[in-house]
C-alpha cells in the first residue's frame, strides 16, 4: 500500500492555454464517512462535471484518510462508492493524515506538482451538507472562486459561508480567533477583517505561485486558512472573498464546548509559532514575545468564558 | 475586456445604492476604466440610486461614488481591490 498513492490518469491533461490556467479542483473526502450518500452524491455530480470540462478543469483529485479506508473496509456501499463514482470522476490520493490540513496539504501538493504557473487550486470541503437546497445553491457557486482568480489575477479566494451571530464557528471566529489575530498580528488582522469574518474558511482557490511559496512555508496541521491569509497579506498578495451561501456543517461536526476550545487554542498555537519564526531573529524579541504571550492568554482566557457561556 | 469573452451574452444587472442623503452618485468599474462620469445613477422615488448595466459573463469588480467618495456596495456578493489598491466590491455574472 502506497502512503500517498495517487491513481493518476493524466491523459486528460491539455496544453495550458497561454491566456489562462487551468483550474485543479481538490476534494477532502470526510473523514467520518456520513450515514447516508445524499451529500457525497450531490458534490460528486459536481466533481463529474467538473472532470468532463477538460478544457477548464485538470482531473479532479479526491484526498482519502487512510483510516476512514480502513474503518470502511468491508462496507460494500462505501467500497461500491468509492468504485463508481470517487475514483469514476477523480484521482484518489490515499494518505495517513493527521488532520484535515494534512489532507489539504497532501492534496493541494500533489496537484501543484501537477501543475504550472498561472494554474488555480479549488479546494472543496467534503463534509457539508451539499444535498440540502441551500447546499445545491452553494455547490453552484462554488466554481466562482477558482474563476475570480483566473479573471481578476487574484492570489487567494476566500469563500465566504454566512452563519448566524449566534453560530459556534462565528463565536469562535469572532471571540477567539480574531482576538487573538488583533493580538499577535495587530495590521494584517485588521487587514483580513476588511476582508472576511470567517479566517478559518475551508472554501478557498489559490493561485499556483502563492500555493508553491505557500507549501515551501511551514505547513500547520490545522487552522491553515489563516496561515494563508497572514502570509498573504504580510507578502501583499491580492485578497478577494466571495459570498457562497448560507450553509452548515453535517450534524456530525456540530460544536462541542471541547472542541470549540479546542480550535481557540490551536489558534493561539498556531499564531504564536508563526510570531516567533518571524521576529526571532531580532534583538530583544523575547520581552516583546513574553508580553503578547500574557495578552494573548487573558483574550483565549476570555474567549472561553465567552464560549462557556455562548455554547451552553 | 478580453477578447475571449466576445461570443458571451450581456446580462442586464441592476446596480442599488442606498444613500439618500447623496447629491450625486455614479457607478465605476473595470467595465468603464473607474470612470465616475462614465454611468451617474439615477435617483428612485424610495431616495435610493439605481442604474441598470449589461455586463459581460464573469466577474466584474465595481464601487459606487458617493459624493466623490468610492463606496463599496454592502450588499455586494465578494470584496477585492482594484488596481489601486482600493477595496471595492464583486458581481459574478452568469
Amino acid at each position: 500500500m502506497g502512503q500517498t498513492a495517487l491513481t493518476t490518469q493524466e491523459a486528460g491533461r491539455k496544453p495550458i492555454s497561454a491566456l489562462r490556467g487551468k483550474i485543479h479542483p481538490i476534494v477532502i473526502y470526510p473523514f467520518r464517512q456520513p450515514a447516508h450518500y445524499t451529500d457525497l452524491e450531490a458534490l460528486y455530480r459536481l466533481v463529474a462535471r467538473l472532470d468532463g470540462d477538460k478544457a477548464k478543469y485538470c482531473r479532479p483529485v479526491t484526498v482519502l484518510d487512510r483510516k476512514t479506508h480502513f474503518a470502511h473496509k468491508s462496507d460494500e456501499r462505501f467500497s461500491q462508492f468509492r468504485k463508481s463514482v470517487v475514483e469514476k470522476f477523480s484521482d484518489v490520493l490515499d494518505a495517513w493524515c493527521v488532520d484535515t490540513c494534512q489532507m489539504w496539504y497532501g492534496g493541494l501538493g500533489a496537484a501543484c506538482e501537477r501543475g504550472q504557473p498561472g494554474d488555480v487550486y479549488w479546494l472543496i470541503p467534503g463534509d457539508f451538507n451539499y444535498g440540502s437546497p441551500i447546499g445545491q445553491e452553494v455547490l453552484s457557486r462554488l466554481h466562482d472562486l477558482p474563476e475570480i482568480i483566473l479573471e481578476l489575477d487574484q492570489d487567494l479566494c476566500i469563500g465566504e459561508i454566512a452563519t448566524d451571530h449566534a453560530h459556534s464557528k462565528q463565536l469562535i471566529d469572532t471571540y477567539g480567533t480574531f482576538a487573538l489575530l488583533y493580538t499577535w498580528f495587530p495590521g494584517e488582522a485588521n487587514e483580513i477583517r476588511q476582508f472576511t469574518e470567517r479566517p478559518r474558511s475551508e472554501f478557498f482557490a489559490i493561485r499556483h505561485e502563492f500555493l508553491r511559496e505557500t507549501l515551501a512555508d511551514r505547513w500547520f496541521p490545522y487552522e491553515q486558512t489563516v496561515v494563508m491569509l497572514l502570509q498573504a497579506v504580510l507578502r501583499e498578495k491580492r485578497i478577494s472573498r466571495f459570498f457562497v451561501g448560507n450553509i452548515t456543517d453535517l450534524p456530525e461536526e456540530g460544536e462541542t464546548l471541547s472542541s470549540a476550545l479546542q480550535q481557540v487554542e490551536r489558534t493561539e498555537h498556531v499564531l504564536k509559532t508563526l510570531w516567533r519564526e518571524r521576529h526571532e531573529q531580532s534583538l530583544g524579541w523575547i520581552e516583546t514575545y513574553r508580553c503578547l504571550e500574557a495578552q494573548s492568554e487573558q483574550a483565549r482566557r476570555t474567549a472561553v468564558t465567552i464560549l462557556q457561556n455562548a455554547l451552553k | 475586456m478580453p477578447s475571449l469573452n466576445y461570443h458571451k451574452p450581456l446580462r442586464a444587472i441592476n446596480f442599488v445604492c442606498l444613500a439618500p442623503q447623496a447629491k450625486v452618485v455614479s457607478l465605476v468599474g473595470d467595465f468603464n476604466t473607474w470612470d465616475a462620469a462614465a454611468h451617474p445613477m439615477k435617483q428612485m422615488p424610495d431616495r435610493s440610486w439605481l442604474i441598470t448595466m449589461e455586463l459581460k459573463h464573469g466577474h466584474h469588480r465595481y464601487a459606487f461614488v458617493v459624493d466623490g467618495v468610492l463606496t463599496l456596495d454592502p450588499r455586494a456578493q465578494g470584496v477585492t481591490r482594484n488596481d489601486k489598491g482600493e477595496r471595492v466590491s464583486l458581481v459574478p455574472v452568469s
